[in-house]
């Protein structure tokens, strides 16, 4: 998943957009409050004092969500269970993915030392946190089968004549 | 035994509390944390890119490679060297420790530093290919040529860089934990339904 992202296909037809649709979701957010900001591209700029983040790789949340997408690929779950967990395991991680744009733009804003500490340390390891909670919480919330995984176990299996 | 209600929830406070004194600590202490990160370039430097690189120096966090590579055809026009911030690649040593003062298990201290061993060589990684990317990919074409790399190389150091820089540092400390701590994941798994 990580080498198709690279690839300019991948790029072309994912990433970018994704990214796009992050800025555009963020700054509608930050409209709600701070009529200053607006979105072009990757891009969100503040009018008001010219300040602008650009969402570069790595804060798009596209890894972190490919890192859950592989993690809940690979526990032994139902695919009902994995694609439940992915359709809300992704909107978590996005959400907080949104709040960490939003606040490294107000951030930004008000110190660059410390938007650089958040931008470069906390905020990634917030995000990985994020992913192995939300993991977590799929983990427990897994129906428990007899085999000791998520699967339905062969005896309930319904049995042909 | 039964997981204790709100098992999640908690740990997560524990973590959200310890984060701060971790990255705190690993702020003042990266020159000594990063030293056998340091270890571990001269010798992949010493097997691998003898020709390229003359050594490794360390001050504070930075990590400096002295090339053998001219940066420009004047003659006397020195050596080019390549400082590269260890603290950009070792964000994951706190998460780590975070996560597993948090947890508490028994031989927490052994858990600390057995992840500390393992994290070292993805540090080391992550700095070795920013490295070659910044001599072979980012830097002029006069110096970027003397490295004698093809374009498939090339292409296997972005990759290498891309993963090391996106993916490694903050994966690697999770997946540590996840192995390290498997007892806790049972527990977490005895008792279905949020929470």
């Amino acid at each position: 998943m990580f080498g198709a992202e690279l690839t300019p296909w991948g790029q072309e037809y994912f990433v970018v957009p994704w990214t796009n649709a992050l800025a555009a979701i963020s700054t509608s957010l930050v409209t709600l409050f701070d009529a200053n900001v607006v979105a072009a591209g990757k891009v969100i700029q503040s009018t008001a004092s010219g300040f602008a983040v650009s969402i570069e790789a790595g804060c798009n949340g596209v890894e972190a969500t490919i890192v859950l997408v592989a993690a809940m690929l690979a526990f032994p779950a139902s695919w009902k269970n994995k694609l439940v967990g992915l359709a809300a395991g992704i909107v978590a991680v996005q959400g907080l993915n949104v709040i960490r744009v939003i606040s490294l733009f107000y951030i930004g804003q008000w110190s660059a030392q410390v938007f650089e500490w958040a931008h470069l340390y906390v905020w990634q390891a917030l995000i990985m946190l994020d992913v192995l909670i939300v993991w977590l919480v799929w983990v427990r919330m897994l129906p428990r089968t007899a085999d000791g995984d998520g699967r339905v176990p062969p005896a309930a299996a319904p049995v042909s004549a | 035994m039964p997981a204790a209600p709100g098992l999640v929830p908690r740990f997560v406070i524990k973590v959200l509390a310890w984060l701060p004194v971790a990255f705190a600590v690993w702020y003042f202490t990266a020159p000594v944390l990063l030293w056998p990160v340091k270890l571990v370039l001269e010798a992949v430097c010493h097997i691998g890119f003898r020709d390229l690189v003359r050594g490794v120096e360390q001050s504070g966090a930075a990590l400096t490679f002295a090339t053998s590579l001219s940066p420009g055809e004047a003659a006397g026009a020195g050596r080019v060297t390549v400082d590269i911030d260890g603290l950009l690649y070792s964000y994951g040593l706190p998460l780590l420790a975070a996560l597993v003062l948090a947890a508490r298990e028994p031989g927490w201290p052994r858990k600390l530093a057995l992840g500390y061993a393992v994290l070292v060589p993805v540090i080391a990684w992550g700095v070795m290919a920013s490295f070659l990317k910044s001599v072979a990919i980012a830097s002029p074409p006069l110096v970027a040529s003397q490295t004698g790399f093809s374009a498939a190389q090339r292409e296997v150091i972005a990759f290498a860089y891309q993963f090391g820089t996106l993916i490694l540092p903050t994966v690697a400390p999770a997946v540590a934990w996840v192995v390290m701590h498997r007892r806790l994941l049972e527990r977490l798994r005895e008792r279905s339904g949020p929470g």
